[in-house]
C-alpha cells in the first residue's frame, strides 16, 4: 500500500508542476486589449475558426480512415511486399511536416514540375492547389496518418482471432469484417491516434504558413508579432487549450465505458486475396508509401547531393551531438513520468482530482511550442517576483537559457504521448493477472515491477520512440529556450529554409530523417524480438 | 522473466541524465569575460563568417544565439538587468524599432558609425543602426511583360494587371514594411485602395516565399510580382536564362522601397565596449564586403561601391525616408492588409 501512496504523491506533485504553466495561459485574460480583439473579431476570427475546423475535420477523417485501413491491410491481408511496406509506412514520422509541405508545393503546385508537365504534354490548364483546403489537408494526412497507423496496427495484431474467424464462418466478406468487427473493436486506438494527429495539427505553424492557410496559430502569431501583444497571443492560445480539452473529452465520450482487453497472441492466418485484388491492394498501399515517404525523401537526397559540399562542415558534428543528447535525456525523463502517471490510473481508479490533473497536464501537446516556451518563461518570471517579494533573489538568471527549462518544456509538451501509450498498454493487461497476483499476496511493488512494467514494455517503448522522434523534430520551443551553442538539426533546417534555401536545408533534414529511420528500425527490432512480446 | 525496465535501470538512467545535464550546464556556463554576445534573428549561415572576421581582427570572441524576432525580444525583456546578450541583431526596421520602443536598447553614437552609415539608416535616438540594405521591387516576366508598362508599386493596382499579379503573404515582414512606406507617402485611405486592388489582381493565393513568387512568374501563373532583389540574384546565379527580370519601382516618384538588417546594443549589456566595436566593425568596408558576398545585399557603408555583381541591375533611386517610420507604421499596415483580405 505504501508504494502505491508514494507513487500517487510523486505523480501528483509532478502533475501540478506541469499543469501550472499550461493553466497560466488563462491568466493572460487579466490583461485585455480591446482594440486588437475588436480588429480580430471583425476581420479574422470567423475565417480562422472556420478554416481551423475544416482542417481538423478533414485531417481527422483522413488520418483515421487511412491509418486504420493501412493497418488492417498490413496486419490481416496478404499482398506483395507486405513486410516491407509494413515498416515503410512508419517513415513519415521521421519527416517534419513542413518539409513534406514544401516538397509537395514544389511538385504539385502551379510551378511544380508535375503541373508543368501536365500543361506542356497534356495541354491541360494549371491550377492553384492552395486555393482551397484540400491540399493542406492531404499534406497533414500524409504527415500524421502514422499516428493512427501505429496504434491501430498494434491493436489489430492483438485482436482475438476467433472473433474474426467466427465472422468469416458466418459469411461476412473481408470488407464487412473490417467495418463491422475489426475496426470497431479497436476504436480506442483509432481515436487515440487521431487525437494525437489533431493536436499536432492544432499546434502546427510551419506547414500552414507554407500554404498560407490561416488557423488559430496564424492569429496567435499575428497578435504577437504584428500587434506586439503577447497577452492577446496567449489568450488565443488558451482557446487552443480549451479545444484540446474538448477533443480529449470527446475521446472519453466516444469510447464510453468500453475497455478493450484484447490479449490474443499474434495470429498468423491472413486473408489471401486473389491475384488482381491482391495487386490492387499492393498498389493502394504502395501509392500511399510513395507519396508520403518516397517523394519527399527522394527530393531531399537529390538536393543533399548537390549541396553537401556547401553544407557539411565540422559544425554538423555539434548539431548531431546536441540533437542526440536532447533526444536521449528528454525521452528518458518524459517516458519515466508518463509511466508514473499511468500507473496510479490503474492502481487507484476513481480519484477524480488526480485524473483531472493528469488529463490537464497532457494538454500542452496542443499548444504551439513557442507559446509553451514563452508561457514557461513568464511562469519563471512570476516565481521570481514572488521570491523577490519575500526578500529572495530572482531565479530568472538561473533558468533562462538553461537546459533545465528546455527539458521541462519537453515534458510539458510531450507528456501526452508517453502517458497515453503507457496507459493504453496498461488497459490491455488482463485484470485476472492482477487479481491472481493479489490473491497470492503480491505487494504493490511486486505488482508494478513483476506484472505492470513487464507487460507494458511494448507500449512504453512505442511511446519512447514517438517521443524521441517528436523531440528530434521539435523546433519552436527549442529555438526559444536553448542555451548558447545548443543548436540542433531541426534549427539548422529551419534557418536555412526560412531564408528560402530549401535545397541546402535538405542536408540537415536528411540527417534528421536518418536518425528517425534508425529509431523506427530500433522499434522494429524491439517489436520483433521475443522478449518484448506481450505475454 | 527478462526485464528491460526494472527499478534499478530507471534509477541509473535518471542519474545518468542528471549527471549529463550538470556537466552540460557547467560547460555552457564557462564564458570568457571579454567575449561579446549577440542575439541574432539572422541565421547562423549568414552571421558566422562576419563574426569570424571580427574575431580574427580584434581577438574578441563572439558568442551568438539565433532565434525569431518576437521570441528573442521577449528573452531580452525577461532577462532584464541580468542580460546575457550585448547586441541584438535582426532583420527589418520594425523589429529594431520595437526593441527600441520597449527600452531594450541603449543609445550608441560614435564617429565611426556616423562616418560609415547614412543618417536615414540610423535611428533618431541612436538606439540602433542599419548594417545592410535590401531593396524590394517589381519583377516581371520577360516573355509577357513590356517593362514600359511598369512604373510604381501603386500602378500594380491598375486593372490591366488583373489576374497577372503574384504576391508573397502579407504575414511576411517585408510586405508589412513596404505597405508601411506606402502609408507614409500616400496616407492610409489611398494605401487601402491600392492594396485592395492588389488583392483583386492576384492570380493565385499569396505565396509563403519570394522564391515561389518568382517560380510562379517563370511558370506563367502570373506576370508581375514583388520581391527582394537578392532572391532574384540567387535565382539568376543558378539560372541566368530564366525569363524573369527586375524593374526598379517608383524611380520618378519616391524611389525603391528599402528595408534594412541592423543591430543595436542591449541596454544592460555586460560588455558595451566590445559590443560597440562589433557594430563599428560590421559597418566597416571589410565587413560590408562580406555582407554583399554572403547574400547579395546592398552595403550601408556610404564610402563603399557595391560590387559589380550586386549592381548588375544598375543604380537606382532609393526611398530615403528614415527607416524607423517603417516600424512606427507597421501595425497600421497589418490592420489595413487584414481588412482588405490580403492573406
Amino acid at each position: 500500500m505504501k508504494i502505491n501512496a508514494n507513487i500517487n504523491i510523486i505523480a501528483i506533485i509532478i502533475a501540478v508542476v506541469i499543469v501550472f504553466p499550461i493553466l497560466s495561459v488563462f491568466l493572460s485574460w487579466l490583461f485585455f486589449d480591446i482594440d486588437i480583439w475588436n480588429h480580430f473579431v471583425k476581420y479574422l476570427l470567423f475565417e480562422i475558426t472556420l478554416s481551423t475546423f475544416i482542417l481538423l475535420i478533414g485531417v481527422g477523417l483522413g488520418v483515421s480512415f487511412l491509418g486504420t485501413t493501412l493497418a488492417y491491410l498490413v496486419v490481416m491481408v496478404d499482398f506483395p511486399a507486405r513486410r516491407w511496406l509494413e515498416w515503410g509506412l512508419f517513415i513519415p514520422f521521421a519527416i517534419p511536416a513542413y518539409v513534406i509541405a514544401f516538397i509537395y508545393l514544389g511538385v504539385f503546385d502551379y510551378s511544380g514540375y508535375l503541373q508543368v508537365w501536365i500543361r506542356d504534354v497534356l495541354n491541360l490548364p494549371g491550377f492553384d492547389i492552395r486555393a482551397n483546403s484540400l491540399a493542406v489537408i492531404i499534406t497533414f494526412v500524409m504527415a500524421f496518418y502514422p499516428y493512427v497507423y501505429m496504434m491501430a496496427r498494434a491493436s489489430f495484431k492483438l485482436q482475438k482471432i476467433q472473433i474474426i474467424q467466427n465472422s468469416r464462418i458466418l459469411g461476412a466478406n473481408p470488407f464487412r469484417v473490417f467495418y463491422k468487427v475489426s475496426a470497431p473493436l479497436i476504436r480506442p486506438a483509432i481515436v487515440a491516434g487521431t487525437l494525437v494527429a489533431l493536436m499536432e495539427t492544432l499546434a502546427d505553424f510551419g506547414t500552414v504558413s507554407l500554404f498560407n492557410y490561416s488557423t488559430f496559430t496564424t492569429a496567435i502569431y499575428s497578435a504577437w508579432v504584428d500587434f506586439r501583444s503577447l497577452e492577446t497571443a496567449v489568450q488565443i492560445s488558451s482557446i487552443l487549450v480549451l479545444l484540446a480539452f474538448f477533443l480529449i473529452y470527446f475521446e472519453k465520450k466516444a469510447r464510453g465505458k468500453a475497455k478493450y482487453q484484447i490479449f490474443d497472441s499474434e495470429h498468423k492466418q491472413l486473408y489471401r486475396p486473389k491475384g488482381v485484388a491482391s495487386f490492387f491492394i499492393f498498389l493502394f498501399v504502395f501509392v500511399i508509401f510513395l507519396i508520403s515517404s518516397v517523394i519527399p525523401i527522394a527530393h531531399l537526397i537529390i538536393w543533399s547531393i548537390e549541396n553537401i559540399a556547401k553544407e557539411l562542415t565540422y559544425h554538423y558534428l555539434e548539431l548531431i551531438a546536441n540533437t542526440f543528447f536532447l533526444i536521449l535525456s528528454a525521452t528518458l525523463i518524459v517516458v519515466v513520468i508518463g509511466v508514473l502517471f499511468s500507473l496510479p490510473y490503474n492502481l487507484k481508479r476513481n480519484n477524480k482530482i488526480f485524473n483531472f490533473l493528469i488529463n490537464t497536464s497532457t494538454l500542452g501537446y496542443a499548444l504551439p511550442g513557442s507559446v509553451m516556451a514563452v508561457s514557461l518563461m513568464y511562469s519563471v518570471q512570476n516565481i521570481s517576483f514572488f521570491i523577490e517579494y519575500f526578500g529572495g533573489s530572482s531565479i530568472n538568471y538561473l533558468l533562462f537559457g538553461s537546459i533545465f527549462l528546455l527539458l521541462f518544456c519537453y515534458i510539458c509538451k510531450f507528456i501526452a504521448i508517453s502517458y497515453n501509450s503507457s496507459k493504453a498498454s496498461i488497459e490491455q493487461i488482463r485484470p485476472i493477472f492482477i487479481e491472481g497476483a493479489s490473491i497470492l499476496g503480491a505487494s504493490k511493488f511486486i505488482l508494478i515491477s513483476k506484472i505492470y512494467l513487464p507487460m507494458m514494455r511494448s507500449g512504453i517503448f512505442a511511446g519512447a520512440i514517438l517521443v524521441a522522434i517528436d523531440i528530434m523534430k521539435e523546433l519552436p520551443a527549442t529555438y526559444i529556450l536553448r542555451p548558447f551553442g545548443w543548436d540542433t538539426l531541426a534549427i539548422k533546417t529551419y534557418e536555412l529554409s526560412a531564408d528560402g534555401l530549401f535545397e541546402r536545408a535538405s542536408v540537415p533534414a536528411l540527417i534528421m530523417i536518418i536518425f528517425g529511420l534508425l529509431l523506427i528500425f530500433l522499434f522494429k527490432k524491439i517489436n520483433d524480438s521475443k522478449f518484448i512480446k506481450i505475454v | 522473466m527478462d526485464k528491460i525496465i526494472n527499478k534499478n535501470t530507471i534509477i541509473i538512467a535518471i542519474f545518468t541524465v542528471i549527471a549529463f545535464v550538470l556537466v552540460a550546464i557547467f560547460i555552457s556556463s564557462i564564458k570568457k569575460d571579454d567575449a561579446v554576445t549577440v542575439y541574432s534573428t539572422r541565421g547562423e549561415h549568414l552571421i558566422t563568417p562576419l563574426f569570424q572576421a571580427f574575431e580574427d581582427k580584434t581577438g574578441i570572441k563572439v558568442n551568438y544565439l539565433t532565434g525569431k524576432d518576437g521570441a528573442l525580444i521577449e528573452r531580452i525583456r525577461l532577462e532584464g538587468k541580468n542580460a546575457k546578450a550585448d547586441v541584438f541583431m535582426t532583420v527589418d526596421a520594425g523589429n529594431l524599432w520595437y526593441a527600441g520602443e520597449l527600452g531594450l536598447l541603449q543609445s550608441v553614437k560614435t564617429n565611426i558609425l556616423d562616418e560609415n552609415i547614412p543618417k536615414n539608416l540610423i535611428a533618431p535616438n541612436n538606439l540602433w543602426n542599419a548594417l545592410s540594405l535590401r531593396a524590394r521591387t517589381i519583377v516581371y516576366s520577360t516573355e509577357r511583360v513590356n517593362p514600359e508598362e511598369l512604373s510604381t508599386y501603386a500602378n500594380l493596382a491598375d486593372d490591366k494587371w488583373k489576374g497577372r499579379l503574384c504576391l508573397r503573404s502579407s504575414k511576411k515582414i517585408y510586405n508589412k514594411s513596404l505597405v508601411a512606406s506606402i502609408i507614409h507617402h500616400k496616407g492610409e485611405q489611398k494605401t487601402k485602395e491600392i492594396v485592395s486592388k492588389w488583392v483583386d489582381n492576384l492570380a493565385a493565393t499569396p505565396y509563403a516565399k519570394d522564391g515561389q513568387v518568382m517560380q510562379a512568374i517563370i511558370a506563367g501563373q502570373c506576370d508581375v510580382g514583388l520581391v527582394n532583389t537578392y532572391y532574384l540574384a540567387r535565382l539568376k546565379d543558378e539560372k541566368p536564362d530564366a525569363p524573369i527580370d527586375l524593374f526598379w519601382a517608383n524611380q520618378n516618384t519616391t524611389g525603391v522601397h528599402i528595408n534594412i538588417s541592423g543591430a543595436g546594443v542591449i541596454k544592460y549589456a555586460n560588455n558595451k565596449k566590445a559590443a560597440i566595436k562589433l557594430l563599428e566593425f560590421l559597418s566597416s568596408k571589410e565587413a560590408q564586403e562580406i555582407y554583399m558576398q554572403l547574400n547579395h545585399e546592398y552595403p550601408v557603408n556610404k564610402n563603399l561601391e557595391a560590387t559589380k555583381l550586386i549592381k548588375r541591375w544598375g543604380n537606382f533611386k532609393a526611398d530615403d525616408i528614415n527607416v524607423y517610420i517603417l516600424g512606427e507604421k507597421q501595425a497600421t499596415a497589418v490592420s489595413l492588409m487584414q481588412e482588405v483580405g490580403y492573406k
